[in-house]
């Protein structure tokens, strides 16, 4: 798995690519997470439109990350979720956890 | 049906060892007659089962290994996945679509390997527990 941010006005867009299947994924993540909000991020987009495949592992992270930018009352936006991606949110139920849109641009524009 | 073995690949409950369990086994099930679209549906699916093994069959104990071993014939392939625990009732498994369970960072991947494979079965032993899945070609 590959993270990549940036930053648009107050919000941070955390690219991810590759294959997200847990073990050090999972510290990777939280600590880019906690780093932003270290800077007093609040609102995040996972742009997961680089993704190859995700696992529960990967899953998990996703939720670990929600739970983490819920906890400091922060916003997060999935976007460019794949269909392999929305396939496992559909099995697993997850599809009624995530706020998802097709671009970035839409998650940008859905904070209020 | 006689059964090819493809590889075979064992590893220590190391979680390090994923990348390396997928590299190896995604070059076997490329050269099957997977159709391309289930690809990486199986490579999921090792990925769960491995961790699950590492995890939960021997507590992340690196003196204990997981054992990978692919088969393949004309109508599926097979994956088994060996560990050196003492087995588990996979209906004791909670079910993470409840509610009260959705937010849980873990506990997902038997569904998702009952969900992309065709048939899913486990079996003690003498050294430990097999979980055995195939996939239609």
């Amino acid at each position: 798995m590959k993270l990549k941010s940036r930053t648009e006005g107050d919000i941070v867009i955390l690219e991810v690519k590759g294959k997200v299947m847990g073990g050090p994924d999972a510290a990777v993540f939280q600590e880019a997470i906690k780093a932003e909000i270290g800077k007093g991020i609040k609102k995040f987009i996972f742009d997961l439109g680089g993704v190859d495949w995700m696992n529960s592992s990967g899953l998990g992270i996703l939720i670990g990350g929600l739970t983490t930018i819920r906890n400091i009352e922060g916003e997060l936006k999935l976007a460019n979720v794949t269909d392999k991606i929305q396939s496992l949110f559909m099995i697993t139920k997850l599809v009624t956890i995530f706020d998802s849109h097709e671009t970035v641009e839409n998650a940008l524009n859905s904070f209020n | 049906m006689p059964l090819k073995k493809l590889g075979e690949l064992e590893v220590p409950s190391d979680q390090d060892y994923l990348a390396e369990v997928d590299n190896f086994t995604e070059k076997l099930i490329k050269k099957t007659l997977l159709p391309s679209s289930d690809v990486d549906d199986v490579a999921i699916v090792i990925s769960e089962a491995v961790n699950n093994a590492m995890v939960h069959g021997n507590n992340l104990d690196v003196t204990k290994s997981v054992k990978i071993r692919l088969y393949s014939c004309s109508k599926y392939i097979r994956i088994v996945i060996q560990d050196e625990g003492g087995g588990f009732s996979p209906e004791d498994v909670p079910d993470p679509r409840e509610d009260e369970n959705l937010l849980k960072a873990s506990g997902r991947g038997l569904l998702i390997i009952r969900h992309l494979m065709d048939e899913v079965s486990y079996k003690s032993v003498k050294s430990g527990t097999q979980i055995i899945m195939d996939k239609y070609v």
